[in-house]
């Protein structure tokens, strides 16, 4: 049992609304009610009269003490098409979507707040809005940003391989549609933080729930015009992050506000302003065509691809650069010729986009397993057999993909036919035949997903820093600290267990510190955790393992080459009197006799403290934005689903999935995220979707009607596993945690397509909820 | 305005000047500093802020704080003995069932009344149980599993 889990099990939670300074008074922003909308003029006069309320900040404040916010990635900066516009946390001179931030009251208590924010008066012109992609993309379309001429934010263009060729081999060329709902992690505590300024030191304190502390620096002195040096983020418990806590800017007003007051101030996100203010994701729309041969084979991919990024995605998260790779992963598991993509991403008045769990990866993959879905159903061949067919063969890793990634290892075809095996697809298929004899419509979907994981930008934010420090106290306790923020994704364990693997010393020895923004690193996101902080920290305690073993040889008079360290006790291999405790060999570094017993050329080397830290960096990380990532791990899913033609409900009768993460760092915490991944892609197949209206209002802002899934709506899962080691990275570990939730909305999408094939259904789009599939077999029936 | 309450939490008697508009997630925490209950939606949807009212499950973001006078209420901080975990919250460790933590203490409160008031179950059941208590992380079959081992402790005896 970790120190965290005892904690935690216990109620000891460090979560930012658990955290009391004194006289801590509270942060509530106040939200448009408008999509679009000039504000002509705010009083807030009335609201400031209210007994409690310390300050109110606008747009006008935060224009004259702030800088905008800065931008998260710049491929500007290599000709490409895309915007940053100039942007606040508070809007300044017109709200572009609704919810959007239009002032934020400081008071002695959030319920102060809110009864002030009744009181400000707010004159707004409304302006015509457009929440529809399409609608934007046309010449007359309201303007987001009246300075740009349309709403077009980035437009790229990708050529891979030779599509023309593939095309012209082609026998069959195959039109695929596909549509993704908005849906985003909504984690059950929303965004948070605590902000205290201190002035004599002039240093701004926070503590944040954020997946990257050291980022969040930056951003946030950034936008206040602080040194970084004056400004520190202590990671908070963090109750669930899958992307959402990658945005800082309403810490940014939090910082502002303890600035102004002079009192520490707590934001604790309500969770309607979390739905209503993002980061939300998905929201893409595929159109293209696959070129194919009659045998299964398949040549090229050509598609327009469509996001909607709602307001700028570039200032208040990193949206738009997750089209890069929604675009480079479209080849996905296969050996493909060619593959050509035009992209939009395109802005409307919805609220900002930023990750969610697979942030842009996700969306070339399951475009590519819905692309294999129709292959399969026109040249009647089992999905599995024209994966088979198409698939990278294990012999030929590292395979360099045509977008430019570089595979690390893999056995596509054992991972998929463990899958078939544990899912008992023929039987199902069986079993499928004889319930459409009497009426019932069972369905068997597969899905395979090769998940980039570990990315190195260049351009923006996520450049791939990482460090790790491993230290042994005085008393012989090991402190480990690194960039892999703890977000419920079971770094403090993996951690524990690596350590103590490689230095031979027990679990309870090893304490993990809070991650801060004093350790330079990016943080956890794009599966990296296993990978970048994970790697310096292997690095750092084979450094301080072998000083360990050098100093115990010292002081037990024995070669270095026969010491061994076993539960923290050092023992010779040759000699088994001679034997010491870590406990005994810090007492000899620190004080008895201290660093002027050690031996000499570790003085002359400077080598006399038990303190190493490492950082570790990708080899196959170049400055080409296509290919950035370090490992791909893959995994394969099947899911068996029925349908209820009559209700359009759907239930899961059996899902089976198989994973490669290369070597298993600790075997319950990947499955714990591939549980937890699997069940976020079930909600998204079929039930979970932000509804926009043309106005631009969002209709369904909280748990009550964003229907996430319940322990109800989660099935049993069959798990396998395959290790396939990546030779890139230390002990052949891959990032795990993203490959599921795409898998799993996949699988299920094309099993309720193999359910209602008797109906010739084409499932254009996510989720498929029962009004849609009745919808779609009633427009099936002509209806 | 003010209101005088007399409550029970965790075998403790409280007195309290409770606000007419709190409810009991607001005195639960901000005035008995009792951290385990955790506020998620304020809205009665994500069960991460249930505690026992007289020995039933309830969100408490949906009691008014005056609406708990006479009452008992049990949060996981009752289920300690001394420092010594509950074989429930043990179960959850060992069966990595914690992994933000969040929603942990809701669904352990929600778990202690489902054990306790069921002899027999099925996993159905247990599913439909829980199904108000939303967890992000673990898809809930970690949470499942711990469920089924407390089920094993407490009928072996291990159980208070």
């Amino acid at each position: 049992m970790t120190q965290r889990e005892r904690r935690l099990i216990s109620g000891d939670g460090f979560y930012v609304d658990d955290i009391e300074l004194p006289n801590i008074v509270h942060c509530v922003f106040v939200g448009s009610p408008y999509a679009h909308a000039r504000i002509k003029s705010i009083d807030v006069s009335r609201a400031l009269k209210v007994t409690g309320v310390l300050a109110v900040i606008t747009g006008r404040e935060v224009a004259e003490l702030m800088d905008p916010l800065p931008a998260t990635s710049n491929y500007g900066a290599i000709g490409w098409h895309w915007r940053t516009p100039k942007a606040y946390p508070i809007a300044v001179d017109k709200v572009r979507y609704q919810g959007e931030p239009v002032a934020a009251i400081i008071a002695e208590h959030p319920y102060i707040a809110l009864d002030a924010a009744d009181l400000i008066d707010i004159e707004y012109e409304p302006l015509p809005p457009v929440s529809d992609i399409n609608e934007a993309m046309q010449p007359e379309s309201p303007l987001v940003y009246e300075e740009w001429g349309d709403n077009i934010q980035v437009h790229l263009e990708f050529n891979f391989g030779d599509v023309d060729a593939a095309f012209k081999e082609a026998e069959r060329v195959l039109p695929v549609s596909w549509h993704e709902a908005r849906v985003s992690g909504f984690p059950i505590e929303s965004r948070g933080c605590v902000a205290s300024y201190d002035k004599v030191t002039g240093m701004l304190n926070m503590w944040s729930s954020t997946q990257a502390p050291f980022l969040g620096r930056q951003y946030i002195s950034s936008a206040l015009r602080l040194p970084t040096s004056k400004v520190r983020i202590v990671a908070a418990d963090v109750g669930g992050a899958f992307g959402n806590k990658l945005n800082w800017w309403k810490d940014t007003v939090v910082g502002l506000g303890s600035i102004v007051t002079g009192r520490p101030v707590k934001w604790v996100e309500s969770k309607r302003e979390l739905f209503l203010t993002g980061s939300h994701n998905r929201d893409v729309t595929w159109d293209g065509e696959v070129a194919v041969k009659n045998d299964g084979s398949i040549l090229g991919v050509k598609a327009k691809f469509l996001k909607d990024l709602g307001v700028e995605g570039t200032n208040r998260g990193s949206a738009a650069m997750g089209m890069v790779p929604a675009c480079c992963s479209v080849p996905n598991a296969y050996r493909l010729k060619g593959v050509k993509i035009e992209a939009y991403g395109i802005v409307t008045n919805k609220s900002p986009y930023c990750a969610y769990r697979g942030y842009g990866k996700d969306k070339g993959i399951k475009f590519m397993e819905r692309i294999i879905q129709v292959v399969s159903r026109e040249l009647d061949i089992e999905p599995e057999q024209v994966r088979l067919r198409n698939f990278i063969q294990p012999h030929e890793f590292p395979y360099k993909q045509l977008t430019g990634y570089v595979y690390d290892s893999g056995d596509y075809p054992a991972v998929l036919r463990k899958v078939l095996k544990l899912g008992e697809i023929n039987s199902w298929r069986e079993k499928q035949g004889q319930a459409r004899k009497q009426g019932k419509y069972i369905g068997v979907g597969v899905a395979f997903v090769v998940e980039p994981a570990g990315v190195a930008a260049p351009h923006c934010i996520y450049g791939g820093l990482t460090q790790a420090r491993v230290s042994i106290t005085s008393e012989g306790l090991v402190e480990v600290e690194s960039d892999q923020t703890e977000i419920g994704q079971g770094s403090d364990i993996t951690r524990t267990k690596v350590a103590a693997n490689i230095l031979g010393v027990r679990l309870d020895d090893i304490e993990v510190k809070r991650d801060t923004s004093d350790m330079p690193g990016s943080g956890v996101y794009s599966s990296r955790g296993a990978i970048y902080p994970t790697g310096a920290l292997i690095r750092a305690a084979r450094e301080l393992k072998a000083r360990m073993i050098k100093l115990a040889g010292h002081f037990l008079n024995e070669e270095a080459a026969h010491i061994d360290i076993t539960d923290g006790v050092f023992h010779s291999t040759k000699d088994p009197t001679k034997r010491m405790s870590l406990k005994e060999l810090a007492d000899c570094v620190y004080f008895r006799p201290g660093p002027r017993g050690l031996p000499q050329d570790m003085q002359a080397k400077h080598e006399v403290l038990l303190d190493v830290s490492a950082s570790w960096f990708s080899p196959n990380t170049t400055q080409n934005p296509t290919s950035t990532y370090a490992t791909y791990c893959s995994g394969a899913d099947i899911a068996v689903v029925e349908v209820d033609v009559e209700t359009g409900a759907v239930s899961i009768l059996k899902y089976a999935h198989v994973h490669d993460a290369g070597t298993l760092l600790d075997k319950d915490v990947v499955e714990g995220q591939i549980f937890g991944g699997i069940v976020q892609g079930i909600g998204e197949a079929l039930s979970e979707e932000l509804v926009y209206t043309k106005s631009g209002e969002l209709l369904n802002n909280s748990y009550t009607d964003y229907m996430m899934p319940t322990a109800q709506d989660s099935p049993d899962i069959v798990l396998g596993h395959v290790e396939t080691l990546s030779p890139f990275t230390e002990l052949g570990q891959k990032g795990i945690g993203e490959a599921p939730p795409i898998g799993a909305k996949v699988a299920i999408i094309n099993a309720i397509e193999n359910a209602l094939s008797p109906f010739k259904i084409r499932v254009p789009e996510s989720p498929a909820t029962r009004e849609r599939v009745r919808k779609w077999i009633l427009e099936s029936q002509g209806g | 305005m003010k209101v005088p309450i007399e409550t029970k939490v965790n075998n403790k008697p409280y007195k309290l000047e409770v606000e007419a508009r709190s409810t009991l997630l607001d005195i639960l925490r901000d005035e008995l500093k009792i951290k385990s209950v955790h506020r998620g939606c304020e809205d009665g949807e994500c069960g991460a802020c249930t505690v026992l009212l007289n020995g039933k499950p309830v969100c408490s973001c949906l009691v008014l704080a005056p609406q708990v006078g006479g009452a008992e209420i049990t949060t996981v901080e009752g289920l300690l003995k001394d420092d010594e975990l509950h074989p429930l919250m043990l179960a959850f460790v060992e069966n990595h069932a914690i992994q933000c933590g969040y929603c942990t203490p809701g669904v352990i409160m929600t778990a202690y009344y489902l054990l306790n008031n069921l002899t027999e179950f099925t996993d159905e059941e247990l599913r439909k149980g829980i199904e108000g208590n939303l967890c992000r992380c673990t898809g809930y079959i970690h949470i499942i599993k711990a469920i089924k081992t407390a089920k094993e402790y407490k009928d072996s005896g291990n159980w208070w």
